[in-house]
């Protein structure tokens, strides 16, 4: 009963989506809803990894600019064309995975601190690499392209990222409740007994991890196709930051809850930007994020959605 | 040979900051295993109030005192409001005090502003000696004699009082001190505020080293802290100041060399250390 | 007969396993009292809900009349309970002398006094007084462990399995000195060799399944066959 109901308001809410860029025409809206998507896209995998496997990434921002880079940097050295984007997507993804999984394979069997600090000191690599390759990066400046012509349309944007960020809920979804997702919550509920049970954590461990990157990096891709234009900010810890943000105060290992932090994050983000032009106060938004995020840790793990469902759990109990 | 001596006098301060914030980390993580990912902001935090109190004041001690008290302060409140209610539970103390570091950071912005601040030496520290070829900056040496002797007074705290033997004690086995009738949450609260205080030390310190200081600088010595944690063991006190030496040593000397790639060697060793011997180069053994 | 210590209806759970299921019983001051009982019964469970540990999420402990379940643990131990774990719990890179000093909560002449008695008793922690914790034998181990939990000046000591993994001339030792040390302190023990159990307690409580199932004076189950066959799986 209770499903059948959130699936209902999911579809409204879908369709609501589907119809704002034919009844409201703000440009501004268009261009942030995208953001959105594309950033829930991003906290989603983040979510992956920290609500469902419990492990915590300091380094997502590494995937995230790897698929950001990548399809600029075919796009400006080859050609704008569709084929290059399908190669420059399929380039994001082998790396991503490559890297995840590597990553994964020497840390995952160390402790959560280890494995925290290891992916800060890659993801800062990646950082200064972005920094000191010129030739390929162009450094802190970055560098502008220009997309297929598909994709300019700002609108046909718009509906291609809602569509992906629900495919991928729908993926995410179904891995976690297929046979292989199952084992992972258990992961999270109990390791050591999974482990007992002979199932080889740390295998399953790497495979989501593995997802997780690859989701990010394809994320990573639409970002700075949004843009068209990629610079070293795009491996920044805000970006690690903002996942992180966005998938406490939405509410971790709901999946639901990473759409609406990402939508909290980027509309407070766009409203307290343009507030700042009146006072400074609102230039520093971030420590007001901040601070729910650290009461949020504390008091409200689940997040918003988490509440929700505990909430109205308990009036159903009644 | 003259660069030789610069580049290691160099590398030897650096190394002494870095073993500031180090020493408390792995203090705390040894004690605590708690990972504060905030400690940086209690070096930025040392570094603004100690040289707005040497403004002030206009007595470079005052300042250091003040940004010693300072940085105990927030610990005794972080510790008390923050890591205390989330106690045991890994996952929960790396958010935390990762978003307090966020906090911790664009709170000082909002005390004194975005911009950067200049710092320099008071006038007894300021300038050079001369012994022939070779010019020694008073206020390297400054920074080089206040980290040995804050080792050696750690040290000394650590292996021949009562208080220390019980944080030896306790980083070996919690639960048997406190079986032995010893309040552990007493000694959390101190071992965090010490270094809550060694890491504001290091703030202050750095600001007339380097010239300038900014909200930012925080997150930066703290990477490096973390690379020294791990490879003078994360548990090793006498380890982590080996380690801040071989790591403000190489990065001194890349600096010269190889600017490009300082950073990314130390991050690297950081990844292999962690990869390979994650007890560290000098740390405990079993 | 003194009561000392009583548990009511002790409940504990580690994680979401419901370890400790309903265990009760009393302690009379000046005895030793053993708990016995198959591997993973509950027995060192017992001990660590009794030292505050594993707290005990229902029932009630009570140590001369007061309560004392909801302490935290070193606030126990300030009651006067010392505490020898199954893994002894020895500093390993500490040295015997700084393993005893992190005990003594209060140099004066009486810890002075007890130091000595029991360093008498074992010489050997004499012999390695400056050495490392942790390059003791097993033997010496244990002896440390006691001999920390005895210097001061406590009432009730938890002693869990002391005998296991040491060669029998150690377990003699052992028992000789638990039986001196009964003496002056009243002791519960947590122990798996019989033959121990039999000859030093003076009353018993089997745990089966995380209950108290069986209790008795020691004499009668060094009696009754079939009830050591049943709860212990020895003749």
């Amino acid at each position: 009963m209770n499903k059948n109901r959130s699936m209902f308001m999911y579809g409204i809410m879908i369709l609501f989506l589907l119809v704002i860029p034919f009844v409201y025409d703000s440009r501004t809206l268009l261009i942030l809803l995208t953001q959105v998507f594309i950033f829930a896209i991003f906290a989603m995998s983040y979510d992956l990894l920290l609500g469902y496997i419990g492990i915590v990434s300091f380094g997502h921002a590494m995937f995230f600019g790897i698929g950001a880079y990548t399809i600029g940097i075919f796009m400006k050295r080859f050609e704008p064309t569709m084929s290059y984007l399908f190669i420059a997507l399929l380039v994001t993804i082998l790396l991503t995975a490559i890297i995840s999984f590597f990553i994964g394979l020497l840390t995952l069997r160390l402790k959560s601190h280890f494995y925290a600090m290891l992916t800060l000191a890659f993801s800062g690599l990646f950082l200064v690499l972005a920094e000191k390759w010129r030739t390929m990066t162009y450094g802190n400046d970055g560098f502008t392209f220009r997309v297929p012509d598909f994709l300019k349309d700002r609108t046909e944007f718009y509906l291609i990222c809602l569509v992906l960020m629900v495919l991928v809920f729908l993926v995410l979804r179904r891995f976690i409740h297929s046979p292989l997702g199952r084992v992972i919550l258990a992961i999270r509920e109990n390791e050591q007994r999974t482990e007992s049970l002979g199932y080889n954590v740390l295998h399953y461990k790497i495979i989501a991890s593995v997802v997780s990157g690859v989701i990010a990096g394809t994320s990573g891709m639409l970002y700075s196709i949004s843009l068209r234009f990629v610079n070293t900010s795009v491996f920044s810890m805000d970006i690690t930051l903002d996942a992180l943000l966005m998938t406490i105060i939405g509410g971790v290992g709901t999946l639901v809850g990473a759409i609406i932090g990402s939508g909290l994050i980027e509309f407070a983000h766009h409203w307290l930007t343009e507030m700042a032009k009146t006072h400074w106060i609102f230039e520093r938004w971030i420590i007001f994020f901040g601070i729910i995020y650290i009461l949020a840790v504390m008091f409200f793990p689940q997040g918003i959605v988490g509440t929700l469902k505990r909430l109205r759990w308990r009036k159903d109990k009644k | 040979m003259e660069l030789f001596f610069n580049l290691t006098l160099n590398g030897l301060a650096t190394g002494m900051l870095i073993f500031l914030l180090a020493a408390g980390l792995t203090l705390i993580f040894g004690l605590m295993d708690v990972l504060n990912f905030a400690h940086g902001g209690l070096f930025a935090w040392g570094a603004y109030s100690g040289t707005w109190i040497y403004a002030s004041t206009g007595s470079f001690f005052i300042g250091i005192m003040g940004a010693v008290a300072t940085g105990m302060l927030l610990g005794w409140i972080i510790e008390k409001w923050m890591i205390k209610p989330v106690y045991g539970n890994h996952v929960q103390q790396i958010l935390i005090t990762l978003g307090l570091m966020l906090v911790l950071s664009e709170l000082l912005k909002v005390v004194w502003g975005p911009n950067q601040i200049s710092a320099s030496p008071p006038d007894v520290l300021k300038g050079s000696w001369v012994i022939g070829d070779i010019i020694i900056i008073k206020y390297r040496v400054f920074i080089i004699a206040v980290g040995l002797l804050i080792f050696l007074i750690v040290q000394y705290i650590l292996k021949r009082t009562k208080i220390g033997l019980v944080v030896r004690a306790g980083v070996m086995n919690k639960e048997m001190v406190q079986s032995l009738g010893i309040n552990i949450h007493k000694v959390f609260m101190l071992v965090f505020m010490v270094g809550a205080g060694m890491a504001a030390l290091g703030g202050v310190l750095v600001g007339p080293y380097s010239g300038v200081i900014h909200a930012g600088m925080g997150m930066e010595f703290a990477i490096l802290a973390f690379i020294v944690v791990v490879i003078g063991g994360m548990r090793s006190f006498p380890g982590s100041i080996l380690a801040a030496i071989l790591v403000g040593l190489s990065g001194s000397f890349m600096a010269y060399y190889v600017p490009d790639l300082s950073l990314a060697v130390n991050m690297l060793l950081m990844a292999v250390v962690l990869i390979f011997r994650p007890k560290g180069l000098f740390g405990l053994k079993g | 007969m003194n009561v000392q210590l009583r548990l009511n209806e002790i409940e504990t759970y580690i994680g979401q396993y419901h370890i400790l299921q309903g265990i009760s019983f009393e302690v009379n001051r000046g005895e030793v009292t053993v708990l016995l009982g198959r591997n993973g019964a509950g027995k060192t469970t017992t001990l660590r809900t009794m030292m505050g540990l594993n707290p005990a999420s229902k029932g009630v402990i009570e140590l001369n009349g007061e309560q004392i379940h909801r302490y935290p643990t070193y606030t126990i131990a300030q009651k006067g309970i010392g505490y020898v774990p199954e893994d002894q719990g020895i500093f390993p890179e500490l040295t015997v002398e700084e393993n005893m000093k992190v005990a003594i909560k209060k140099e004066n002449e009486e810890t002075s006094e007890r130091q000595d008695y029991i360093l008498d008793l074992f010489p050997d922690l004499k012999k390695y007084w400056k050495r490392n914790g942790g390059l003791l034998s097993g033997g010496q181990k244990q002896m440390l462990s006691i001999a920390r939990a005895y210097v001061n000046n406590n009432k009730l000591l938890l002693i869990d399995e002391p005998s296991k993994g040491l060669a029998p001339i150690m377990v003699e030792k052992v028992m000789e000195s638990i039986l001196q040390m009964k003496e002056k302190t009243t002791i519960v023990l947590v122990e798996q060799n019989f033959r121990m159990a039999s000859t030093i307690g003076d009353h018993f409580y089997i745990i089966d399944d995380g209950k108290t199932v069986q209790n008795g004076r020691m004499n009668v189950l060094r009696e009754n066959e079939e009830m050591r066959r049943k709860y212990l799986g020895i003749a």
